[in-house]
């Protein structure tokens, strides 16, 4: 017999209150971990998702702004094209340390010679991409070839066909980008010469033809000089280049940003009412508790049980049941999440991704501590009170 | 073994109520005595129990085990003392119901200094024996009668081996029968072991079971035998 075995027999002795504790434990950690996983996921998504364009400012058509974003954030394809000659008149800016151009292309919806359906495909230039190239030095060794492509994190060859087809001609998928939850995860990268003979053979093995305007680009992607404010160069841009829209990367999803933050603002307050009203039940659960008990307390400190033992004795109980209830909360919460993934992102108009399994592990961890730091707050005031009490008092009726 | 030393404990109710439960009481038990004090109820005899217990602190006085002053040790030596020094029989239903016979008996085992666990187990088990109860090891309190749960009571208090035993009322709420069978108890353990015993009774007949009586009355001691050798009950 121990202060272990103890706690868990109090605790199977009052079925009712534990199921109580235990509900609010859950209650307070699933919380925690669906509001990080929601907010977090959606945020590291945004971040990740400018990361992988790693440019300062992309210059496109104007008035295709909302396009664009829809296409980076959702995977919906965007088609929009200007000539090639902006790519040289922004090179020329004072500011600008490198322009690299970038065609949007996608597949066809229900045609046999695509494999994938509407599919987002950026082409890239080899000589001058600074976006794709660390990935590919560090992943690929010389980049890609004719013919060849990277996907994003949800693009795959399907098994049936053994190659990937765009317009009828076989990519072959040198490899797959991490994940960043949002529509760049299900577009694929190949270079401009791979664009061009893909349009050149469509018109013999596709239902369409793959049409690129000659000397035109989709968007051009910037990296400013060091010390170099975006925002100048990208004003500098919008008044010397006329038929294009410069997007500073930095503000490209403001939109959804402040919705996160409106988000994060409204969960923050939710989740303080639910703690604050959760653990008030549990401190007064544990006083009711306390109370119905309190005659055994009373023996045993007339046993010879120390103030502090009957403090461990009830904070373990409190410490138990919130890491039950705790885990329990934290598993259904991240199941579900990870289960309505598309429901959120939909209700949230906002890409989402889920951690990988380490970091959901360490979210997790911070959520169970939350919860067993919040459980175990509540209980002690009650266990303080009675630890404390004359042995001879907590005996009277 | 006690020295009681104009002891006063009063209960403030409320700013204009002052309830004295013990008056300026004063009286020494010695080694080896079994004691019985009765008195109606309200008359200050278990106030006077938890006193000697260093179950409530008194408003005024002292009490002495073996010299020390219960109230002037720290908590954590008062407990040990407690857990090692005193065994307690309580008037209501004292056993923690999610534990069975056995593991209330060892319950003071796990307060005290580090024991071994089979020790405890044998010794547990060896009590219950002794109390006739072999056959209700793994019983819980609520599958035995009150005489039998004042008995696991009996057994929990000496598993110690306390050189004290304090008694509140241990036969209130049992019949007749049973009740001179739990003080025929008390007075085998007092024979067997040469515990002191302080008994506390609102039953006047049943003084005849210790070797000394004590009366109180609002609080006070009103009629106290003499102090007799301490043997003699053991020859009764």
């Amino acid at each position: 017999m121990n202060l272990f075995e103890l706690a868990k027999r109090n605790i199977t002795g009052s079925s009712f209150r534990s199921w109580m504790v235990f509900f609010c434990a859950a209650l307070m950690a699933g919380f925690v971990i669906a509001a990080t996983l929601v907010i977090r996921g959606a945020n590291d998504s945004l971040r990740l998702a400018l990361d992988r364009l790693g440019a300062d400012i992309i210059v496109i058509p104007e008035g295709e702004e909302q396009r664009l974003k829809s296409a980076l954030l959702m995977g919906i394809p965007v088609h929009c094209w200007m000539p090639d000659t902006v790519v040289d008149d922004l090179a020329a800016l004072p500011g600008v340390q490198a322009v690299s151009p970038q065609l949007y292309l996608s597949t066809l919806r229900g045609a046999t010679c695509c494999s994938v359906p509407e599919m987002f495909l950026i082409a890239y230039e080899p000589e001058t991409d600074f976006t794709l190239r660390p990935w590919l030095e560090e992943n690929l060794e010389g980049g890609l070839a004719l013919g060849e492509a990277v996907g994003g994190n949800l693009v795959y060859v399907p098994v049936e066909q053994g190659e990937l087809l765009v317009y009828g001609y076989g990519l072959d998928l040198k490899g797959s980008l991490e994940p960043t939850g949002t529509g760049l995860d299900q577009s694929m990268f190949f270079t401009f010469e791979t664009a061009r003979e893909i349009a050149r053979m469509s018109s013999d093995q596709a239902v369409k033809v793959l049409d690129i305007p000659p000397r035109t680009v989709s968007s051009a992607l910037i990296k400013v000089e060091l010390g170099v404010d975006p925002q100048q160069v990208a004003a500098e841009i919008s008044s010397t280049i006329r038929g294009v829209t410069p997007l500073e990367t930095a503000t490209l999803f403001r939109d959804q940003r402040e919705q996160l933050l409106s988000l994060l603002n409204s969960v923050v307050a939710l989740l303080g009412i639910t703690w604050v009203l959760a653990m008030a039940l549990i401190a007064v659960i544990f006083s009711l508790a306390i109370n119905e008990r309190r005659r055994h307390i009373g023996v045993m400190r007339a046993l010879g049980a120390r103030r502090t033992t009957v403090l461990q004795s009830l904070l373990l109980e409190a410490i138990l049941l919130a890491l039950a209830g705790g885990t329990v909360g934290i598993a259904v919460a991240s199941l579900a999440v990870y289960l309505f993934r598309p429901l959120i992102m939909g209700l949230m108009n906002t890409p989402f991704l889920f951690p990988a399994p380490l970091q959901l592990a360490g979210l997790g961890l911070g959520a169970l501590v939350l919860a067993l730091l919040g459980v175990t707050l509540a209980a002690l005031i009650p266990a303080l009170r009675i630890s404390y009490q004359d042995p001879a008092n907590s005996m009277r009726e | 073994m006690i020295s009681i030393q104009n002891l006063n404990k009063t209960y403030t109710v409320s700013k204009e109520l002052v309830v004295p439960a013990v008056r300026d009481v004063s009286m020494e038990v010695e080694k080896g005595e079994f004691v019985i004090i009765t008195g109606r109820s309200g008359s200050g005899k278990t106030t006077l129990l938890n006193l000697v217990a260093g179950l409530t602190r008194p408003t005024s006085g002292k009490v002495l085990l073996d010299g020390t002053e219960v109230w002037s040790l720290p908590d954590k030596e008062q407990s040990l003392l407690r857990n090692e020094q005193i065994g307690f029989v309580f008037q209501f239903a004292s056993l923690l119901p999610t534990l069975t016979s056995i593991e209330n008996v060892m319950l003071p085992a796990m307060f005290g200094k580090k024991q071994d666990e089979k020790y405890s187990k044998e010794r547990a088990a060896f009590l219950l024996d002794q109390v006739d109860l072999s056959d209700k090891l793994q019983a819980f309190p609520r599958q035995l009668s009150g005489g039998q749960q004042q008995r696991v009571v009996i057994a929990r208090a000496l598993m110690n081996q306390p050189q004290l035993l304090l008694a509140d009322e241990p036969t209130s709420d049992l019949d007749e029968m049973t009740e001179h069978e739990i003080m025929d108890q008390f007075r085998g353990i007092h024979q067997e072991t040469g515990v002191t015993v302080l008994l506390v009774t609102h039953s006047a007949e049943l003084g005849s079971y210790g070797t000394r009586s004590i009366q109180m009355a609002n609080g006070e001691i009103v009629a106290a035998g003499a102090q007799p050798d301490p043997r003699r009950a053991m020859t009764n």
